[in-house]
């Protein structure tokens, strides 16, 4: 062994316990999910069947339902999110606003609290006689309580405020930390050529923040096609499958219904392949290598 | 270098395999060594419902404790969602461990347990005498000639209503005895002009109504087989539906979105009738305030479906012993406690309200006791009586699967779809989803 070989086997000793590990705890179940993807019954009857489950993924209403109300946050709640958040991390960025600290924090807050104790209040709030409608019946706003949660499309609305309220501090965060990296003296040089607030905005802010922007809209695609525990707690995905998402479509296969762990495998591996589809859109769509 | 990550790999995944039969081995000769020795055992049972399954597990305990001091019970309370994954998620990994002893499953749901891991469960044909339970608990119970449940929580059902908005709307509590759905939402209508109070509670995402209205005819989502989806041509599912539709176009009902807010609408004052399962009974008198106002009537029977009765079941549950060291003990548990001992029975009826499906307990002198609360009726005989009328059905592996596919169904329905396609979808989709 020479010299080379012998520091390559010493470094490779270093990371070996780290890479058995994600070997057994991500690769390892990662190609068990696979296989059980071919397979089809109830519980642990599992027996292999090809391709069915990816066919009856294609007829199953269900799961179609889910997809689509997956695409309908993803489409209506990450661009709002992620505008939103671009827009408070540039107020809260402002050398002159007081209570700095104040406002950063209470704008971050809602990301660490639990997700079901926020999810259970939302409930109340929203509820037929809760805060919100008792509110709204007060300033006269609407004659009769809006059904927050048991209509179809209310329903939709109020999953939609609820994971913006929680997120839109968190990828907050990440803006103002980028803004802070923009050398002011970018902005002075504009401000000297006369450019406007909104101008400085658009040709320096926006495309300097290009990366955030990238990351923070794969990470909220990723999050939403896996969105679950709202869902789960407010609705319950109804009323009939009408806030259901795809990762509460693969609880109900493996836990409500009786078990078929093979075909909710399946389910699993259509998110994987979505997010896939998505972040190399993304990427393309940023158009930038460095992205 | 490749070739010594290989072999280093290789050698963590044998080692880790080692571990893993190690482990199993250990594991069976400790459940060997247990049962063989007499020494003090020790079992576990996860229920859910603080003031009903648990009160009944701590009474069946100090009742079997007293004469077997030997075994020691530890009760889990867990919600009922938890149970289901924890018990699925532990019986297809195929580790027994942390797993209970016992465990309650509800009826709706104990097919597909019993299909879906067929080993996992101690057969309890032994243990208690079939025949002195209400037949309707046995189908879902057993399978292939063996009980595996010792049937308990009734779930029969009843209609709760307030005696005084029947007063102020003209009518008594005679007028709602045995009577049809259509009379039942036409005294609805009635109460809601005079009180301005609706009818009853319900919420969209819980099909338990039609549940009821569907098993009072005899009929389930499944043909006897518990397997093959019967949706379009079920003239009992059909009326289900145009029953509900009828209740909702009445303006009689009050939308609730979950548990609490279901308790609160009753107990509040807000709704003039619960049409449910017995099991509600303890909700109904939490509301002290109320008392000498509520009286039970017989379900309602679907209006049009000669089969349907003025009985039905909503979501009873029974006791599972699990295929795992410490079976013995826990059926014998079972056996001598809930499987047979009528007294204890009596103790459950005047401490939790709880009523069975055991039919030698019906003679006890707890059964015949008249309760203040509900103006002195004999509830606890009332509901023992329709118990025995229920309509067996089998609910087979798929009831919550089909439950929401119809959920979906029923909304589309509300907004105008029509009823044939409404079920001749449900029908499609159920096909090609239950395999």
């Amino acid at each position: 062994m020479n010299i080379k070989a012998k520091t390559n086997a010493i470094s490779w000793s270093f990371i070996a316990v780290a890479v058995i590990m994600i070997c057994v705890f991500y690769f390892y179940p990662m190609i068990q999910a696979l296989i059980m993807s071919f397979q089809s019954g109830t519980g642990t009857n599992l027996s292999f069947v090809g391709l069915d489950n990816y066919k009856r993924l294609l007829s199953d209403t269900s799961f179609l339902t889910a997809l689509k109300n997956t695409s309908i946050y993803l489409i209506v709640q990450v661009p709002i999110m992620i505008l939103l958040a671009m827009f408070i991390s540039v107020l809260l960025n402002d050398k002159n606003l007081k209570l700095k600290g104040f406002f950063r924090t209470a704008i971050f807050l809602p990301a660490v609290t639990s997700l079901v104790a926020y999810s259970v209040i939302f409930k109340y709030l929203f509820g037929p006689d809760g805060l919100i409608n008792t509110m709204l019946l007060k300033l006269h706003i609407v004659n009769a309580p809006i059904e927050w949660i048991t209509d179809p499309f209310w329903a939709k609305i109020t999953i939609i405020i609820a994971i913006t309220w929680r997120w839109t501090g968190y990828n907050m965060i990440f803006y103002l930390s980028a803004l802070q990296n923009i050398d002011n003296s970018i902005y002075e040089a504009a401000r000297i050529d006369g450019a406007s607030s909104f101008r400085q905005f658009r040709s320096i802010t926006v495309p300097l923040l290009k990366p955030i922007i990238l990351f923070t809209s794969i990470t909220s695609t990723i999050g939403t096609l896996q969105l679950f525990d709202e869902v789960m707690n407010i609705t319950k995905g109804g009323p009939g499958n009408a806030t259901m998402t795809l990762s509460q479509y693969i609880y109900d296969l493996s836990f409500k219904y009786t078990p078929n762990f093979g075909y909710a495998a399946t389910v699993s591996y259509a998110i994987v392949i979505l997010i896939v589809i998505f972040s190399i859109l993304q990427f393309k769509l940023a158009g930038d290598k460095n992205g | 270098m490749r070739k010594m990550m290989a072999v280093v790999l290789a050698g963590m995944i044998a080692l880790t395999a080692a571990c893993g039969t190690n482990n199993n081995t250990t594991d069976s000769g400790n459940a060997g060594g247990d049962n063989g020795g007499k020494e003090t055992e020790k079992i576990t049972i996860w229920a859910w419902d603080p003031n009903f399954n648990i009160k009944v597990l701590n009474l069946a305990k100090d009742t079997y404790g007293a004469e077997n001091p030997d075994l020691d019970i530890e009760i889990i309370e867990n919600a009922q969602n938890d149970i289901v994954s924890k018990l699925n998620t532990g019986m297809s990994s195929g580790t027994t461990k942390g797993l209970p002893n016992i465990v309650l499953i509800e009826d709706y749901r104990a097919q597909g347990f019993l299909q879906a891991y067929p080993d996992m469960f101690y057969p309890l044909n032994d243990t208690f005498k079939a025949e002195d339970f209400a037949d309707y608990k046995l189908g879902p119970t057993s399978l292939d000639g063996k009980n595996y449940g010792l049937p308990f929580d009734s779930g029969v059902t009843g209609l709760y209503v307030r005696t005084d908005y029947l007063e102020q709307a003209g009518y008594t509590v005679d007028d709602v005895q045995n009577i049809t759905w259509d009379k039942y939402i036409e005294i609805g209508k009635a109460v809601k002009e005079k009180t301005g109070k609706d009818w009853l509670s319900l919420d969209p995402n819980d099909l338990g109504i039609m549940r009821i209205m569907i098993q009072s005819a005899g009929a389930w989502y499944t043909d006897e087989d518990g397997k093959t989806p019967n949706i379009q041509n079920n003239p009992a599912i059909k009326e289900s539906f145009e029953t509900y539709k009828k209740l909702m176009d009445a303006n009689i009902v009050k939308v609730h979105a979950d548990w609490s807010q279901f308790v609160a609408n009753n107990n509040s004052g807000a709704v003039g009738s619960v049409p449910t399962g017995n099991w509600f009974t303890p909700s109904i008198t939490a509301a002290a305030d109320q008392a000498g106002k509520w009286a039970v009537a017989p379900i309602p029977k679907l209006t049009n479906n000669a089969d349907s009765i003025n009985a039905s079941n909503l979501g009873g549950s029974s006791w599972y012993v699990l295929n795992v060291p410490g079976k013995e003990a826990a059926a014998e548990f079972l056996g001598k406690t809930l499987g047979s001992n009528v007294d204890l029975y009596q103790t459950l009826i005047t401490e939790v309200g709880a009523i069975g499906t055991y039919k030698p307990a019906a003679e006890g002198e707890a059964y015949k006791a008249a309760n203040e609360f509900f103006a002195g009726q004999n509830i606890v005989q009332d509901f023992a009586r329709w118990t025995a009328e229920i309509p067996n059905v089998n609910y087979g592996m798929h009831t919550y699967a089909i439950d929401d596919i119809l959920k979906v169904e029923l909304q589309n329905y509300l907004n105008g779809k029509s009823i044939d396609d409404v079920l001749a979808d449900a029908q499609k989709q159920a096909d090609s989803q239950i395999k």
